[in-house]
């Protein structure tokens, strides 16, 4: 970066500003333009265009001597030390709960209560979350109360805000009626009660009382809530169930002795967040735990450490998939909850801290209507590889190779699911896979196109096929092979399990299939083209998978295009090793290292299992699983080829690019065929497809 | 003795596809903690194809049930479209020519579909699958009338236990499918599969249940 040289004193003599303008630097700031204009910013207060006027410079100029004074160290940002550890209990929170967000009060605060702080940050998550036409179920409690005191949420329409239980007697202050009357005034929606007790005496009265048209409105309003806010108690003997007599102490009895340790809405849960069953259930008026669960965003708002164990609950029951609580709490959920090292991370930090990314959501993607991705592509797909493939009886679903099957060939069918691209279509030509069934994104094609699969590609000799070792995958193949047999076609079949980070050697069989499909395609098309019979097929190919080594690692998940959604997390500084290509999370999540130690860690893996000598020879394969650019598969390349080399084992041929996808993930995986003479013929043998061709 | 009437029952299947369709974020986001997040979306697109292919019509229970068994078998594929493709179909069979479904017609219907899902999957009680949800409540069923209780005492008991079921795999750790991969970390979250075949009996039992005559 160049620091700029121009004078400050330039066109500064004729200006008068607010401050004692002058057309040199005043004395204190020495000759440094940066420190004045750090001063003026910081210190004084002073806006850009106020500086500028005082130090006679321009705004640009101005706001480049700010950006480069924080480069220079001469203003050095910090997060004060409680807020730093809020965001990253807030952060771990959400990672480790799965929450689709988490906002978490500082516990330095003292001068006003938790209750109060609470109700604030219940406040600001209303601001983002509540949209026009919302309905918000609201329970009750002084958390959920004091978010409606502090909450003030202007221009929304058509927001509906009701109550999630009956009512309560109004011997305290914060009854179900109040808190939703409170939070419905706070945000301008419409309010509808539950006009019943929430505790009604009988089984019988209650039934009575739901029979009840108004009540059954009512319940359909509940039903409809698409949000719901709602406190989570503890059942210790100072807790506002106690204090609220909103449950008879007898009746308390009988959960506490079933292992409930909070309450959720008015129902009881024990320490997994299970429901205990009680002498309750039957006589509550108000949501159910199901219907909670069901409503897409779920809120809940508490505080305070007697509270751990039923916010530990409600968080493993998966009830609040948004959470609102103090550092203090947080830091004990996750303690108790088994997650370690957090003080050191906290204390850790480089001092300059990232603020929290604005709320990214959902990720952008080229699309028209995103039910309908995978026939537009496979539209494009047909379209632009005529030349290899068309379709079988004009379904996209089930692709034939142009100039593959032939009498007296054994045919080769792969396939699965989409979103691996080029992975399986991609490798569909002569001397390759004759056809290929294709699925729904990351889901097994269903028993039909495969069997049209099979009879395109018999040339009389019967069929191999080859996918991937997934449970919906083999279902949906066995199926289709039993169909093609009774038309009379004899099916062989080779499931690929490459994966070794997916199970233990000892089970083998049990491994995914992933990249390594790639050279197991290749060395099956190849041994089919040659004219082998179904036997040898079969069998050369089963050798190349079990000379097939695949580890990924993902750095950051993929997106599916229905909901454009991360479908998991994996932390800032995290990575996830054996990642399968579907985002099934891996085997360990580490901390992210340098990419030559997590490569090496990857060589060592497979240098366990694959036997290999001096001299001995391999194919290489790096793979991106989407998002991940060449530049750094060739720096993962690299060491692969000095670890190779050190152990002196030639690389026969290598292949580096987008081979075996998962969407957009970010990450790669390294596949090692290890070649024997039979597998290096094979390997080299001609094929002509779009996304390899060997001549 | 109880019944419903096979007749004018394809209803039922309507009322599912809704559960379902409604259920779609739900399933899926459950399923993106420990799987790919799909299941809700392929689930509904199945639902909704059979769905489109019965509105306006009326059929028994037995036709409804095959067709959504043969779109889920045929046209949907991953792991749920054969599983339950193979279950409707042979709760479809079971029915099939039953003008007034009994308890122990119900309960071979039950039975056929457990042991269809067994004979194509591997899954046992525990290994954290819709098995868990299913294998409680046919037994709960079998149960409830074997101790003398009516039809409609039986769906209920039915119902109860195909959601404790459900719950039950919150706590068990996958032992197949994808989730499998994740051991422990599987723990806590509750199986996609094992949650939609709540919602199915459920609805199914209730679908039974506001017939009997």
């Amino acid at each position: 970066m160049t620091s700029k040289t121009s004078s400050p004193r330039k066109g500064g003599a004729n200006r008068s500003g607010a401050t004692d303008a002058s057309d040199a630097i005043p004395l204190r700031y020495g000759d440094d333009p940066y420190v004045w204009a750090c001063w003026l910013y910081y210190e004084d207060g002073m806006t850009q265009g106020e500086i500028a006027d005082a130090m006679g410079v321009s705004r640009a100029t101005v706001n480049s001597y700010l950006a480069d004074a924080r480069e220079k160290g001469i203003v050095n940002i910090s997060l004060e030390p409680a807020r730093l550890a809020s965001l990253t209990i807030a952060q771990e929170l959400k990672r480790h709960f799965g929450l689709a967000d988490c906002l978490v009060v500082p516990s330095d605060d003292n001068a006003r209560p938790l209750i109060d702080r609470l109700g604030v940050a219940g406040a600001m998550a209303l601001q983002k979350l509540m949209k026009s036409g919302d309905t918000l179920a609201v329970s009750w409690g002084r958390t959920v109360m004091s978010v409606g005191e502090h909450a003030d949420v202007q221009a929304l329409q058509d927001a509906t805000v009701v109550q999630a239980t009956g009512g309560t007697t109004a011997a305290f202050s914060y009854t179900p009626e109040l808190c939703a009357a409170s939070i419905a005034r706070a945000i301008g929606a419409r309010c509808v009660g539950i006009t019943a007790p929430a505790i009604v005496k009988s089984r019988e009265l209650r039934q009575m009382l739901l029979d009840e048209p108004l009540l059954q409105e009512q319940f359909a309003t509940l039903a409809q809530a698409n949000r719901i806010l709602f406190g989570i108690s503890s059942l210790r003997p100072n807790s506002t169930i106690h204090t609220s007599r909103f449950f008879e102490s007898v009746s308390l009895q009988d959960y506490l002795a079933a292992g409930a340790v909070g309450v959720v809405a008015g129902r009881f849960i024990d320490e997994r967040g299970r429901p205990v069953a009680g002498p309750l259930d039957d006589r509550t008026v108000g949501i159910s735990l199901e219907m909670l669960r069901r409503i897409g965003t779920r809120i809940a708002v508490a505080g305070g450490f007697d509270k751990v164990p039923a916010l530990l609950a409600a968080l493993r029951g998966g009830y609040a998939n948004v959470l609102i609580t103090d550092a203090a709490t947080g830091h004990g959920i996750l303690r108790a909850d088994g997650v370690t090292g957090l003080d050191t991370r906290i204390s850790q930090k480089p001092k300059l801290v990232q603020a929290p990314s604005s709320y990214r959501t959902h990720v952008k993607k080229f699309l028209n209507n995103p039910n309908e991705v995978v026939e537009e592509m496979l539209d494009g797909v047909v379209r632009a590889h005529r030349d290899y493939i068309e379709p079988i009886n004009g379904s996209h679903r089930a692709l034939v190779a142009k100039s593959g099957p032939r009498p007296g060939k054994v045919g080769l069918v792969i396939g699965g699911g989409t979103g691996h691209e080029p992975c399986f279509l991609g490798y569909v030509g002569k001397g390759l896979a004759d056809a290929v069934a294709v699925g729904n994104i990351f889901s097994s094609p269903p028993p039909d196109p495969i069997v049209q699969c099979a009879v395109a590609a018999s040339g009389g000799e019967g069929v191999l096929f080859v996918y991937g070792n997934y449970a919906g995958d083999v279902m949906n193949f066995e199926m289709a092979a039993e169909i093609a047999e009774e038309k009379g076609i004899k099916v062989r079949t080779v499931l690929t399990t490459d994966d070794i980070a997916s199970s233990p050697i000892e089970d083998r069989e049990g491994r995914r299939g992933v990249a390594g499909n790639f050279f197991i395609f290749k060395i099956a098309g190849a041994a089919c083209d040659r004219g082998l019979s179904l036997d040898a097929c079969e069998a050369v190919t089963r050798k190349a998978n079990l000379r097939t080594y695949t580890v990924g690692v993902a750095l950051e998940p993929c997106s599916m295009p229905q909901t454009r959604r991360h479908n998991f997390e994996i932390g800032p500084d995290d990575m996830e090793i054996g990642m399968g290509i579907h985002g099934e999370p891996g085997v360990t999540r580490e901390r992210i290292k340098p990419a030559d130690d997590i490569t090496d860690a990857i060589m060592d893996n497979i240098f366990k299992e694959m036997k290999a000598t001096a001299g001995d020879r391999v194919a290489v394969l790096i793979n991106s699983f989407g998002a991940t650019p060449l530049m750094e598969l060739y720096i993962l390349y690299r060491r692969v080829a000095q670890r190779l080399a050190a152990k002196n084992i030639e690389i026969e041929a290598n292949w580096i690019g987008h081979y075996c996808t998962s969407l957009d993930m970010v990450g790669a995986s390294i596949s090692i065929l290890h070649l024997d003479q039979e597998l290096t013929d094979l390997l080299h043998h001609p094929c002509e497809t779009a996304f390899l061709r060997i001549n | 003795m109880q019944t419903f009437s096979n007749a004018n029952s394809g209803a039922i299947v309507l009322s599912l596809a809704e559960r379902i369709i409604e259920n779609r974020a739900y399933l899926s986001e459950i399923d993106g903690k420990i799987g790919d997040g799909d299941h809700g979306v392929n689930m509904a697109k199945g639902f909704a194809m059979a769905a489109d292919r019965l509105k306006d019509r009326e059929t028994t229970l037995s036709e409804a049930l095959d067709t959504l068994g043969t779109v889920l078998m045929t046209e949907i594929g991953g792991s749920m479209g054969p599983l339950y493709g193979v279950m409707f179909t042979e709760f479809a069979e079971k029915l099939d020519g039953v003008p007034a479904i009994d308890a122990a017609t119900y309960s071979n219907m039950l039975h056929a579909g457990l042991e269809g899902i067994q004979s194509i999957g591997s899954a046992k009680v525990g290994d954290k699958t819709l098995i868990d949800t299913l294998v409680p409540a046919v037994e709960a069923f079998d149960g409830a009338t074997a101790n003398g209780k009516s039809f409609d005492e039986a769906l209920d008991a039915l119902v109860v236990a195909a959601e404790a079921g459900r719950d039950s795999t919150r706590d068990l750790v996958a032992k197949i499918g994808r989730a499998s991969r994740l051991g422990e970390r599987s723990l806590g979250v509750l199986d996609a599969g094992a949650t939609s075949c709540a919602i199915i009996l459920k609805e199914l039992s209730l679908g039974a249940r506001a017939r009997i005559a």
